[in-house]
Order: C-alpha cells, then structure tokens, then sequence
C-alpha cells in the first residue's frame, strides 16, 4: 500500500467521525443508552455524574439527529421519560466505534 | 481493545448500581428463614409454602426496587438476552426437577424407594446445601453480581460442615438468611446513604 493510499484512508477515517456523537459528553450519554435497553433522567445523571442542564442539552441534539427516543409515560399518575437509543442511534454508533479504532490502528507510530 | 473493555466496565457498573442496594440479598434472606421458620415448625403444608415464599419474594424485590432504589438511582431497563437466558435455564431445571419427582414417585409406588432417592435423601444436607449453592449461581449470572456467587460458596459450605455435624438442618437455614440479611441491610442503609433521593426530574 503506497503511503499516500494510506494517508487518504487515514483522512477519509477521520472525517467520517460522526461529530454529533464524539463530543465528549454525548459520548458518555450515548454509551450508558447503547449498554441498558431504556432509561431516565436520573439514572442517567447518577451514572455519568452531568447536570440535568446538560443531560437536557446534549439529550436534546441527539434526539435532533434521531440517535435517541424520548417516550413520555405516566407511572403511579405521574409523568415519566424514559430514553432509549433508536435503531438509526445504535448503528451511528457502531460506526463511531469502528471508524475510531480505525483511526487509531492506522495512525502511524 | 481498550474501548471494548470500557463499554464492558460502562455495563457492569451499570448493573452493579442497580444491584448494590441489598434488595435481592434481603428478599433471598427473608425466604431462607422463612424455609428455617417452616423447618423448625414441622409444617406438613411445606410444598405449599414453597410457592408463598416464591412470591414473597418477588413482591418483596419489588416493592423495595419502587421504593428505595427508582427514587434514588432513576429507571433502567436492562436488555432481555440475559432474562430470556435464564427463563429457559429456569424452565430447564424446573422441568428437570419435575421429572425426578415423577421417576421417584413413579419407582417408589412401583419397587419401593429407588436406591440414587435414598442417597439424595441420606445425605440431605448436601442434596440441599448443592441445590441451594446452585440457585445461588444462577442468581448470580443472572444479576452480574460477585457477591451472589460468594453466598453460594458459603451455603455449599456451610451445608457441607452440617453434613459432618449434628445440628438440625433450620440451623444452617436461619445461620445462612441471618448473614445475607445483615449484608443487604448493610447495602441499604450505604446505597441510601449514598443516593439520597432525587429532589430535581426532568419530569417536574
């Protein structure tokens, strides 16, 4: 494989990234929802220590992208939200997950 | 690797938050020394209160998750691979157990008390003591829970030290529900302590 094939998969790698994803805090998020099948807000917080102002916002853009599901229920007459990943949110991140090992494996020493 | 091994730690902390607030531990000891009570009693109804305990049990795992645990931990539902797995490991051994009964019924009406009964029956306290360790395992696997296997190794243990000793089979039961109903207690009052309850919801 000639260097510059290599420097353009590496390239390609990087930039198929998904960005929404790889900030930092939506990772967090988006890893708790792809290990558990539905969650709350609270289990959520408690398990990646982040406020409810930026669980809300981050939640917010990956509902946007259509990565996550908000179902809204009543328990006990109560209202409740739960979260889960859609099936479009699992694959992206499969993809994160493999582009970066990718990224990774490829980078030269 | 290093990111399978932090989704891996990422699930299992998952699960040992939500199980390491003592609910199991004190529903399994409250029907441990219900059996020590049942023992101790002589009670002919036993096979009856088998199913009683059952329930209790769940109720009781129940009722405590809705009452300390989901005000203070939040909601989550785990995926269903690993229940479907020991539904039909459950379902397996049921029928297992089913059919042993039928044989031994079948060959006790028919030649008298077969010879592999007798044995099992001889030497109760290890019959009991594997079949409770047993249980103990699944709950384990089932739970990813280190400490449920540790409550196997001791009831394997402690029953079979009872084998060897003399004292009456509740003793052990009352001995084994006493211990895990210390450690759960102990788990409750650290994990209420820890997540006290949640004053903000995104719900409100």
């Amino acid at each position: 494989m000639s260097p510059s094939k290599t420097s353009d998969d590496e390239l390609n790698a990087i930039q198929n990234i998904d960005k929404i994803i790889h900030e930092p805090a939506r990772l967090l998020l988006m890893a708790h929802l792809f290990v558990v099948e539905s969650a709350d807000y609270l289990f959520l917080q408690r398990q990646t220590g982040l406020t409810w102002g930026n669980i809300s916002s981050h939640l917010r853009k990956l509902e946007n992208a259509g990565y996550v599901a908000v179902e809204k229920e009543f328990i006990d007459k109560k209202p409740h939200t739960t979260l889960k990943l859609t099936e479009e949110g699992r694959r992206a991140f499969q993809k994160y997950r493999k582009n970066m090992k990718q990224v990774f494996e490829d980078l030269p020493e | 690797m290093n990111q399978k091994i932090n989704m891996k730690k990422i699930e299992r902390k998952a699960y040992t938050t939500y199980h390491q607030d003592g609910v199991i531990d004190i529903a399994v000891a409250v029907v441990v020394i219900l059996f020590g009570i049942i023992m101790l009693g002589d009670m002919p109804w036993l096979g009856g209160i088998g199913g009683v305990a059952g329930i209790l049990a769940v109720s009781l795992y129940a009722g405590f998750k809705k009452v300390v645990t989901v005000p203070r931990l939040g909601y989550v539902k785990f995926p269903q691979q690993r229940a479907q797995r020991m539904t039909t490991i459950a379902v397996a051994l049921g029928t297992l157990s089913a059919l042993m009964g039928l044989v031994a019924f079948l060959q006790t009406t028919s030649q008298g008390t077969p010879d592999w009964l007798m044995l099992l029956i001889d030497n109760y306290m290890l019959t009991i003591g594997t079949a409770m360790a047993g249980l103990f395992l699944l709950g384990g696997y089932a739970f990813k829970t280190n400490r449920i296997y540790a409550y196997a190794l001791l009831t394997f243990v402690m029953f079979t030290i009872g084998y060897f000793l003399s004292f009456p089979l509740y003793y052990y039961l009352f001995a084994l529900g006493t211990i895990i109903l210390a450690i759960g207690i102990v788990l409750m009052i650290r994990f209420v302590q820890k997540y006290p309850k949640a004053t903000e919801t995104a719900d409100a």
